[in-house]
C-alpha cells in the first residue's frame, strides 16, 4: 500500500465554528497527527477559494487523503468530494469531521469545545489513513414520473412534467383530484374564486395525454432507488366503470341510502352512489361500499337483507321482492321460519334492538302476493339438454332445483312423501308456516318447469343406479328423518315418540286430534322441542312441559319461540333430565327425572351438565316426546359403493364443492350436516347448483370450485361501533301483531299476523345501512351504459418510475379536539373549512350565510389560532389563517349585514398584496380584537346574551376581559399533517420534522428535495402553506424532477456492502433483513450476494451476519475502530 | 399492608362531615380498605403556599412521609384543595432536586423522610379508575333512574394537567353518575370556579361566581348538583339563600357530594348518607329513591 499523505482543513465557518473553537489550535494539533502532511485553517472551506486550496495542496504536496473539519456531511460532503475528484483523487479518499453541529453549535466553553474538535479531527485522520478508493457506477433514469396527491401542488407538479413531454402518473387517494382547494370559495387577496382557478387546471390534467390519473388509489410500496423505482399502487374498487359512466345521475335518484356528505362536513346527505363534488375529475360516480352489510355476509345464502329493507323504506315493494328472489328461492318460507342469523349480527343491536329482517321479508312477500306483483315466473335464459335428478324436496332440494332450472337444466325432484316440501311440510307446525304459504313457494318453482315426483322413495321404489343412468347429475338432499331416542329404560313403551315421528304423524294426518292427551313431557331444548310442545298443546294436552338438561340461556331454540310457548302455557324445567320411563301395562305412566348441575367452563368455555346424585324424583306423564336429535335417512344410497359415511351417519362431502366422490353425485343439507336449519340447507343446495353447472359444463370433478363468499367485502379498518353510534337516537323495534295466547293455543292458525305498510316502513327506516351500500341493485337497474360493477375488486397496479413527487397535503385539525369552543356541541360553531362550504355557492346552503336555524346572523366571531401557536396542541403558526379569516370576513360583509369580529393574537400579512388586503378589511368595518379567545359558552349573564353564543376573551389592547355575544363562531383550526403521514413517510423513506410535516433536505438550499434521492416533496405536506406557495413548490418540484430526468443517468454510491463468498455459510439471515431487498441467494453456490444497484450501504446485513462475511465498503470494521481510537486518544 | 392511606383534611372533620361519612361507607361497601394517616396535619391549602412555598411543601410532605412509612402506596385526599396541594408538593419535590433536598432535610429533623413513592388520588379517581365502574354497577341495588344530576368538577380536581381527566371537557364524573342509574346533565360551568375562599375576602365576587355555577346547572334542567369538593359544596349550599336574595333569583338547588348519591344507589338510607345535613334540602328530589326508608316520611 502506498503510504498515506493526508491534508487536514479546519473551517471557521465564519463565526459559526471559530466563535467557539480555537481553529488555529486544532489545525496545529492536526499537523502532529500520523501521516498528516499539511494542516490548515480557513474562513470558508466551502467557498471557491477554499476548494482551490485543497486542489492546489493535492497537487503540490502529492496528497492522497483529505480531511475537512467543518459542517455536517449532509451539507457539503458532495462539494468536497467533487473538489477532490477534480484534483485527481478518488472521491472516497476524502472524509469529513463535523465540528459545527457536533461541536461548536452545542458547546459554550471554548477550551472544552476545542478539545472535542481535536478528538473529532483525530478520529477522521485515523480513519482517512485506512480509506480505500471505490468505484461508482452510473445508472439510467426512467423518464416516467409519479406525483402522489393531487391538490393544487400535485396538479402543478404533474402539469409541469407533462408539459415537458414526460409521462406522469398522478395518484390520488380520494375519488377526485383537487385536494383541499376544491373546498374553498374565494381565494385571498385577489378574491378570485377558487373553482375558477382550480377547475381549469384539473381539466388540463385530465386532457393532457402525458398524465395518467389514478384516483381512489393509494401507493402501498416503493422499491428501488433514484431513477428506478418500482411502485405498487392499490386501485380501490369504485364499483362503477370509469370508462362507461357518463355522470347522468340516474343512479343517484334511485339509490335508497343516504349518508352524511363528508365533503360538506355532514351538513347535508349524499347517496351511497356519489361523486365527491359536482366538478370532480374524473367526473364519474362511485359506490361507497366499505363492507358487505353484516346481515348479508352472515346469511348462509347471502340474502341482500339490507337491500330489500332499504327499498321497503322507500315503498318500493316490487323491487324489494326482486332483490329477495335474487338469492332466495323460498321467500315466503324464509320470511316465516328462518332462524335469522342476520338479526344476531345486525349492527342496530348495538344501538337498541336488531332490525326485524325476517319479518320484513314476510311483509314484502305478503304485500306482493296480495297485490299480484313480483310473482311472475322468470324466463329461463337458455334451455339445456342435460337432466338433473334431485332426491328430496326439502329446502335444500328446492333451492338447488330453482338455481339449476334458472340456468336451463331439466330438473326432476323425487319426494318420498305424497306432498313436496320435506321437513317444511312434515315437521314445521302449521301455526308457524301455513301450508298454503308453503305451497306458494313450491308452486313458483314448479311453475319454472321443475318436475316434482312425489310418493317415490329412492332406494325402495326406484333404484339409485337407475337415477344415475337416466340423469346427468344427481343431488342427494334427503334430510335427517331418523329420530333419535335417549337410550333410557322404558322408552319403547306406548306413548313415547321421537319428535320427528310425532310431528310427521300430526302434520301428515287429516285429523290429528287425540295423538297425545293428558300430561305430555317434551325432552330437549331445540326448536323441534318447542314446536312439539306447542303442537301437543294444540292437540288438547292438559299439561305440556319441556325438560332441558342445561340452562335456559343455552337452549338452541329461538328465544322468541320459547317466549311464545311460555305465553301459551308450556312449562319449562331446566337443568333436569329423565332417567327412566315408568310404565303400566306397557303404557307411559310416569317419568323419573334427575336434577343437573353445570360444571365450571372447560378450556373451550363450555359448561357441561352433570347429574346431582340423589336428586331423582318422579312425575306423572302420559306421553313423552324426545326431541334430542335426528340422523340422516340413507335409504337412497344403501349398499351403494363409493360414498363415505361419517360416524354421525352423514354423507361425507367436499364442503368446497359438495361432491361426494361418486361421479356426478352431489349431496347437501341435513343429510350432510346432520340436523341444521332451513337456510343452511338452502345454502348447500345453491352451492351444489353451481357445482353441478360446472360439472355439466365439462369441468373435471376435482377442479370444481364454488367460492360462495367471493363477493363479500370486508371493512379495511376496525371501527368501535358502540362508540360510533353513541349519539344515535334510540328507537325500539316494531313488534309484529300476533294472536292472543289464549286464542292461539286452541288452534293451528298462524300466530304472527304480519306488518301493516306503516309498520313495515317504520321498521325498515331503522336500518343503519352498514355498507353503506346495501346492494339493492337499483343503480344496476337504471344505469343505461351498464357501468355498475357490484363485484368490482381492488386492483394492485405496478408502476416503474424514475422520480417521485410527494404532495399529499394537510388536514384541518378536528374542531372537537380543542374542547372549550363547543365545536360539535353547538350547531353554529363551525370550522373554517366548513364555513368555506357554507359560503360556497355549491355548498350546503348554496352560499347563503345563515345559522343552523336558517336565519341570517347578526354577528359572527372568527377565532384565530385554534390549535396553532398553542403549547397544548401545535407550537407552529398555521400560516394561512390570518389571511383566509380576512377573506371570510369580507365575504360575510359583502353578503350580509352581520357584524364580524376577528379575535387574533397577531395579524400576519406577509405576502404580496396581503397587507393591502388587511388594510382594506380594516376600512370595511370588521372589528379586530387583539387577544386569543378563551372559550365559548351558551351561559348568559346579561339579557343581550340570551340565545347567543358568548365568546370570552382577553382584549389585550383594552386590557379587559370581554364577553362578545354572537350568532355564529368560526374556528380557524390548525393545519396538521395528514393522519397517514407516518405511513407515507415510511413508504417513501422520507423523514418528518418535529411538527410532523415532511422534512425537506435543506430549508433553503434544497426545499423540495428530500434525503431520499429522487423523491421530492411539494405543498402543505412540507408545512402549512397558502395557494401561491403551494403552486410555487409544485412547480419547483416538477422542475427538479425534470432536470433529473433530463440528465438521463445518475451516479450510484460506491459505499455498499460486499459478501465474501468464501466465508458466507448460506444461512440467509441477511436476505430478509435487507430493507432494500438488495440481497439475493445463489441457489447453486449456496451463498448470498449483494445486488449492487439496490444496495444503499446501510450496514444492517453487516452487523447481522453471524460469520462476519459481509463488509460495508467505506465503513469497514478497521476504519470504524481506527475512528473510535482517534476519539479516545 | 393497606394500599390506601386516607387523608381526611380539616373540612371533612367539621363543615363537610357528610362527605367523610358517605365516602367511608361506600368504600367499605365496595370492599376497599383504607387507613387514616396517623397524626396528620393541615395540608397548608392555598394560603400557606402563597406565604412560603418550601414551608408549605414541608407541611404537606409530612403527611406523605407518614403514609409512605406506613407502607401505603396511595393517599386518598377527598378535599379537592388538599388533593391539589399534596399532589403539588409531591410533584415539585420530584421535579426539583433542590426542593426535594430542603423538604427532606426538614423532615429528617423529626425523624421522617419522603422517598416519593406515594400517588395522591381523589376519591373519584379511586372509585372510577381503581375500583372500576363495572364493580360499582354490580353493587347498585337502588338505581337513581331519572335523577338529573349536574356533575360539578370545580376548578381544582382536573387542573392544571391531564392527570385524572381532561381539564376542559372531563367525562368521568358523568360516567359514574350514569353507572348508578342517574341522568347526568351537561352544564357549561362544570369546571369553573365557585369562588372558593374568596368568599372570606371578597364576598361579592365569590357570590357572583357561585351564582353562575348554580344558575348554569339550573338552566340545563338539573335536579341536583353533585360535587367532589368540600369548598364547592359549602359555597353553593350554605350561601345559596344569600345568593337568591342578592341576585333576586330562585334557585332551590340541592348540592351534595357524589359519594352521598353513590351511597343512596347502594341502598344506604338518607340519614346514613348524612343527606339531612345539607342546608338546601335534597329531600324532595331524592324522594323517589327512598321508597323503603320510613324515617324520611317521619321527618316530614
Amino acid at each position: 500500500m502506498i503510504e498515506p499523505r493526508i491534508g487536514v482543513y479546519i473551517c471557521h465557518c465564519g463565526h459559526n465554528i471559530a466563535g467557539t473553537v480555537d481553529v488555529v489550535e486544532v489545525a496545529k494539533f492536526a499537523s502532529g497527527l500520523p501521516y498528516v502532511v499539511v494542516s490548515r485553517d480557513y474562513q470558508f472551506m466551502c467557498s471557491d477559494s477554499g476548494q482551490n486550496l485543497i486542489k492546489e495542496d493535492i497537487k503540490e504536496h502529492n496528497l492522497n487523503r483529505v480531511v475537512v473539519a467543518s459542517c455536517s456531511p449532509l451539507m457539503h460532503e458532495i462539494t468536497f468530494r467533487t473538489a477532490c475528484r477534480q484534483a485527481g483523487l478518488n472521491q472516497y479518499e476524502f472524509t469529513m469531521a463535523n465540528i459545527r453541529e457536533h461541536v461548536s453549535w452545542v458547546a459554550i466553553d471554548m477550551a472544552s469545545a476545542t478539545e472535542k474538535a481535536k478528538a473529532q479531527v483525530s478520529a477522521a485522520v485515523r480513519r482517512a489513513a485506512l480509506l480505500e478508493p471505490l468505484e461508482t457506477r452510473m445508472v439510467k433514469i426512467n423518464p416516467t414520473a409519479m406525483v402522489v396527491g393531487s391538490g393544487v401542488a400535485g396538479i402543478e407538479a404533474a402539469l409541469r412534467i407533462a408539459e415537458g413531454g414526460k409521462k406522469v402518473y398522478l395518484v390520488e387517494k380520494k375519488s377526485s383530484i383537487g385536494g383541499n382547494m376544491a373546498y374553498l370559495d374565494k381565494t385571498f387577496p385577489t378574491l378570485d374564486c377558487a373553482a375558477c382557478i382550480l377547475t381549469p387546471k384539473m381539466v388540463a390534467v385530465k386532457n393532457n395525454p402525458n398524465i395518467e390519473i389514478l384516483t381512489y388509489s393509494e401507493v402501498e410500496e416503493v422499491k428501488g432507488f433514484v431513477g428506478n423505482f418500482q411502485v405498487k399502487v392499490r386501485k380501490k374498487a369504485r364499483y362503477v366503470d370509469l370508462e362507461k359512466c357518463n355522470a347522468c345521475q340516474d343512479c343517484v335518484e334511485v339509490c335508497p341510502v343516504s349518508v352524511p356528505n363528508e365533503f360538506e362536513f355532514g351538513h347535508n346527505d349524499r347517496k351511497a352512489i356519489y361523486r365527491l363534488f359536482p366538478q370532480a375529475v374524473p367526473n364519474t360516480f362511485l359506490i361507497d361500499k366499505q363492507e358487505t352489510t353484516p346481515c348479508k355476509a352472515t346469511c348462509p345464502i347471502h340474502q341482500d337483507a339490507a337491500g330489500y329493507i332499504a327499498l321497503v323504506a322507500k315503498e318500493k315493494y316490487k323491487e324489494a321482492m326482486e332483490v329477495i328472489r335474487r338469492a332466495n328461492p323460498l321467500p315466503a318460507v324464509c320470511g316465516r321460519v328462518c332462524f335469522h342469523p342476520c338479526e344476531t349480527e345486525c349492527r342496530r343491536k348495538l344501538v337498541d334492538e336488531p332490525i326485524a329482517i325476517q319479518q320484513l321479508k314476510r311483509f314484502v312477500y305478503d304485500w306482493c302476493y296480495e297485490h299480484g306483483v313480483g310473482m311472475e315466473i322468470p324466463e329461463i335464459e337458455e334451455e339445456k339438454k342435460e337432466k338433473v335428478a334431485i332426491i328430496g324436496s326439502g329446502p335444500s332440494g328446492l333451492a338447488c332445483a330453482y338455481d339449476l332450472r334458472q340456468k336451463g337444466y331439466k330438473v326432476t325432484i323425487f319426494e318420498a312423501f305424497d306432498e313436496p316440501g320435506g321437513m317444511l311440510r312434515t315437521c314445521i307446525p302449521e301455526f308457524r308456516l301455513p301450508r298454503n304459504i308453503l305451497d306458494r313457494d313450491i308452486d313458483y318453482i314448479k311453475g319454472m318447469g321443475v318436475e316434482i315426483k312425489t310418493g317415490i322413495k329412492v332406494g325402495k321404489d326406484i333404484d339409485f343406479d337407475k337415477l344415475r343412468e337416466d340423469y346427468d347429475a344427481v343431488y342427494i338432499a334427503t334430510g335427517a328423518y331418523a329420530g333419535k331416542k335417549m337410550g333410557i329404560p322404558g322408552e319403547d313403551a306406548e306413548g313415547v315418540f321421537d319428535s320427528v315421528e310425532f310431528l310427521i304423524k300430526v302434520n301428515m294426518t287429516a285429523k290429528p286430534k287425540g295423538i297425545v292427551s293428558g300430561n305430555v313431557m317434551i325432552v330437549g331444548g331445540g326448536n323441534s322441542a318447542v314446536d312439539a310442545a306447542r303442537v301437543a298443546l294444540r292437540l288438547g294436552a292438559k299439561k305440556v312441559d319441556i325438560y332441558y338438561r342445561r340452562t335456559e340461556r343455552e337452549m338452541p331454540a329461538d328465544e322468541f319461540e320459547v317466549e311464545q310457548a311460555r305465553a301459551e302455557g308450556v312449562g319449562l324445567n331446566i337443568m333436569t333430565a329423565p332417567v327412566e320411563i315408568l310404565t303400566e301395562n306397557g303404557k307411559v305412566k310416569a317419568v323419573r327425572c334427575i336434577r343437573m348441575d353445570m360444571t365450571e367452563p372447560d378450556e373451550t368455555g363450555r359448561r357441561r351438565p352433570v347429574p346431582i346424585e340423589g336428586s331423582e324424583y318422579e312425575v306423572d306423564y302420559d306421553y313423552v316426546i324426545m326431541a334430542i336429535s335426528q340422523e340422516p335417512d340413507l335409504t337412497a344410497i344403501e349398499g351403494k359403493k363409493g360414498f363415505e359415511i361419517t360416524k354421525w351417519n352423514t354423507i361425507d362431502v367436499n364442503s368446497d364443492n359438495m361432491t361426494t366422490g361418486v361421479k356426478g353425485v352431489f349431496a347437501g343439507g341435513d343429510v350432510v350436516r346432520g340436523p341444521a336449519s332451513v337456510v343452511e340447507a338452502m345454502c348447500d343446495g345453491k352451492k351444489a347448483a353451481i357445482a353441478i353447472d360446472q360439472y355439466l359444463s365439462g369441468v373435471k370433478e376435482k377442479d370444481i370450485k364454488v367460492d360462495y363468499d367471493a363477493n363479500i367485502v370486508k371493512r379495511k379498518e376496525e371501527v368501535d361501533w358502540v362508540e360510533y353510534y353513541k349519539e344515535k337516537a334510540r328507537q325500539s323495534r316494531v313488534k309484529m301483531r300476533e294472536l292472543e295466547p289464549e286464542v292461539r293455543r286452541k288452534n293451528f292458525d298462524e300466530v304472527l299476523l304480519g306488518f301493516s305498510e306503516d309498520e313495515a316502513i317504520k321498521e325498515a327506516e331503522r336500518c343503519l345501512h352498514c355498507g353503506p351500500c346495501v346492494e339493492c341493485y337499483e343503480c344496476v337497474r337504471v344505469c343505461e351504459p351498464e357501468a355498475i360493477i357490484h363485484d368490482d375488486k381492488d386492483e394492485i397496479i405496478e408502476l416503474d418510475v424514475g422520480t417521485i413527487i410527494v404532495a399529499t397535503g394537510y388536514k384541518q385539525m378536528d374542531g372537537a379536539e380543542v374542547k372549550q369552543f363547543m365545536y360539535g356541541r353547538h350547531p353554529d360553531v363551525l370550522t373554517a373549512l366548513e364555513f368555506e362550504r357554507l359560503v360556497n355557492a355549491a355548498g350546503f346552503t348554496e352560499g347563503k350565510i345563515v345559522t343552523s336555524k336558517g336565519k341570517e346572523p347578526e354577528s359572527i366571531a372568527i377565532l384565530h389560532c385554534i390549535g396553532s401557536r398553542d403549547e397544548n396542541y401545535h407550537k407552529y403558526c398555521s400560516s394561512v389563517c390570518c389571511m383566509y379569516a380576512l377573506k371570510l370576513a369580507h365575504l360575510v360583509k359583502e353578503r350580509t349585514n352581520a357584524e364580524v369580529y376577528q379575535l387574533y393574537i397577531d395579524m400576519r400579512a406577509k405576502g404580496k398584496g396581503y397587507e393591502e388586503f388587511y388594510n382594506r378589511l380594516l376600512r370595511e368595518g370588521v372589528r379586530f380584537i387583539r387577544g386569543r379567545a378563551a372559550s365559548v359558552t351558551t351561559f348568559y349573564l346579561y339579557p343581550e346574551e340570551k340565545g347567543k353564543i358568548v365568546v370570552r376573551c382577553e382584549d389585550t389592547l383594552l386590557n379587559r376581559i370581554r364577553r362578545i355575544p354572537v350568532d355564529m363562531v368560526v374556528l380557524c383550526m390548525a393545519i396538521e399533517p395528514t393522519e397517514d403521514a407516518q405511513r407515507i413517510a415510511n413508504i417513501f423513506n422520507i423523514s418528518r420534522s418535529q411538527d410532523g410535516f415532511f422534512l425537506e433536505k435543506h430549508p433553503k438550499l434544497a426545499p423540495v428535495e428530500t434525503a431520499n434521492d429522487g423523491v421530492f416533496i411539494a405543498g402543505a405536506c412540507q408545512g402549512p402553506k397558502d395557494i401561491p406557495d403551494s403552486v410555487a413548490q409544485g412547480g419547483a418540484a416538477g422542475a427538479a424532477a425534470l432536470s433529473l430526468i433530463d440528465k438521463g443517468e445518475v451516479e450510484i454510491e460506491g459505499a455498499i456492502a460486499v459478501i465474501n463468498e468464501e466465508i458466507c455459510s448460506g444461512c440467509r439471515i441477511c436476505n430478509n433483513l435487507c430493507p432494500y431487498s438488495a440481497i439475493e441467494f445463489d441457489e447453486e453456490k449456496k451463498v448470498s450476494r449483494v445486488i449492487e444497484a439496490l444496495c444503499k450501504g446501510c450496514g444492517t446485513c453487516v452487523s447481522a451476519c453471524p460469520s462476519s462475511a459481509i463488509t460495508a465498503l467505506h465503513f469497514t470494521d478497521e476504519q470504524i475502530i481506527a475512528e473510535i481510537e482517534g476519539v479516545l486518544i | 399492608m393497606i394500599k390506601y392511606a386516607y387523608y381526611p383534611g380539616c373540612s371533612l372533620e367539621s363543615t363537610n362531615k357528610a362527605y367523610d361519612i358517605s365516602f367511608r361507607a361506600i368504600m367499605y361497601h365496595l370492599g376497599i380498605a383504607m387507613k387514616d394517616i396517623d397524626d396528620w396535619n393541615c395540608c397548608g391549602a392555598t394560603a400557606y403556599i402563597s406565604v412560603s412555598e418550601n414551608m408549605a411543601f414541608t407541611v404537606s410532605a409530612r403527611n406523605l412521609a407518614i403514609a409512605e412509612k406506613s407502607g401505603a402506596t396511595d393517599v386518598i385526599a377527598p378535599c379537592a384543595a388538599c388533593y391539589l396541594t399534596l399532589r403539588k408538593a409531591h410533584e415539585y419535590m420530584m421535579e426539583y432536586p433542590e426542593i426535594y433536598a430542603q423538604v427532606n432535610s426538614a423532615l429528617n429533623k423529626i425523624g421522617l423522610s419522603y422517598e416519593g413513592t406515594i400517588k395522591v388520588k381523589s376519591p373519584l379517581e379511586v372509585i372510577i379508575d381503581d375500583v372500576g365502574l363495572d364493580k360499582v354497577r354490580i353493587a347498585v341495588t337502588n338505581p337513581l333512574k331519572g335523577l338529573k344530576v349536574a356533575c360539578y368538577y370545580g376548578c381544582q380536581l382536573v387542573r392544571p394537567r391531564h392527570v385524572f381527566d381532561d381539564p376542559e371537557e372531563p367525562v368521568k364524573f358523568e360516567e359514574l353518575m350514569k353507572t348508578i342509574g342517574a341522568d347526568p346533565v351537561y352544564f357549561p360551568f362544570r369546571v369553573r370556579c365557585c369562588g372558593s375562599s374568596t368568599i372570606l375576602t371578597y364576598e361579592q365576587q365569590a357570590l357572583r361566581m357561585s351564582k353562575n355555577v348554580l344558575l348554569s346547572a339550573k338552566r340545563e334542567g338539573a335536579d341536583i348538583i353533585a360535587t367532589a369538593c368540600p369548598l364547592c359544596q359549602i359555597n353553593l349550599d350554605a350561601y345559596q339563600r344569600r345568593i337568591e336574595k342578592e341576585f333576586k333569583i330562585k334557585l332551590n338547588m340541592p348540592v351534595v357530594f357524589f359519594s352521598q348519591l353513590v351511597g343512596l344507589a347502594l341502598n344506604y338510607k338518607y340519614k346514613e348518607m348524612a343527606l339531612d345535613k345539607s342546608i338546601v334540602s335534597p329531600k324532595k328530589v331524592l324522594e323517589p329513591y327512598l321508597h323503603s326508608q320510613e324515617e324520611v316520611k317521619e321527618g316530614k
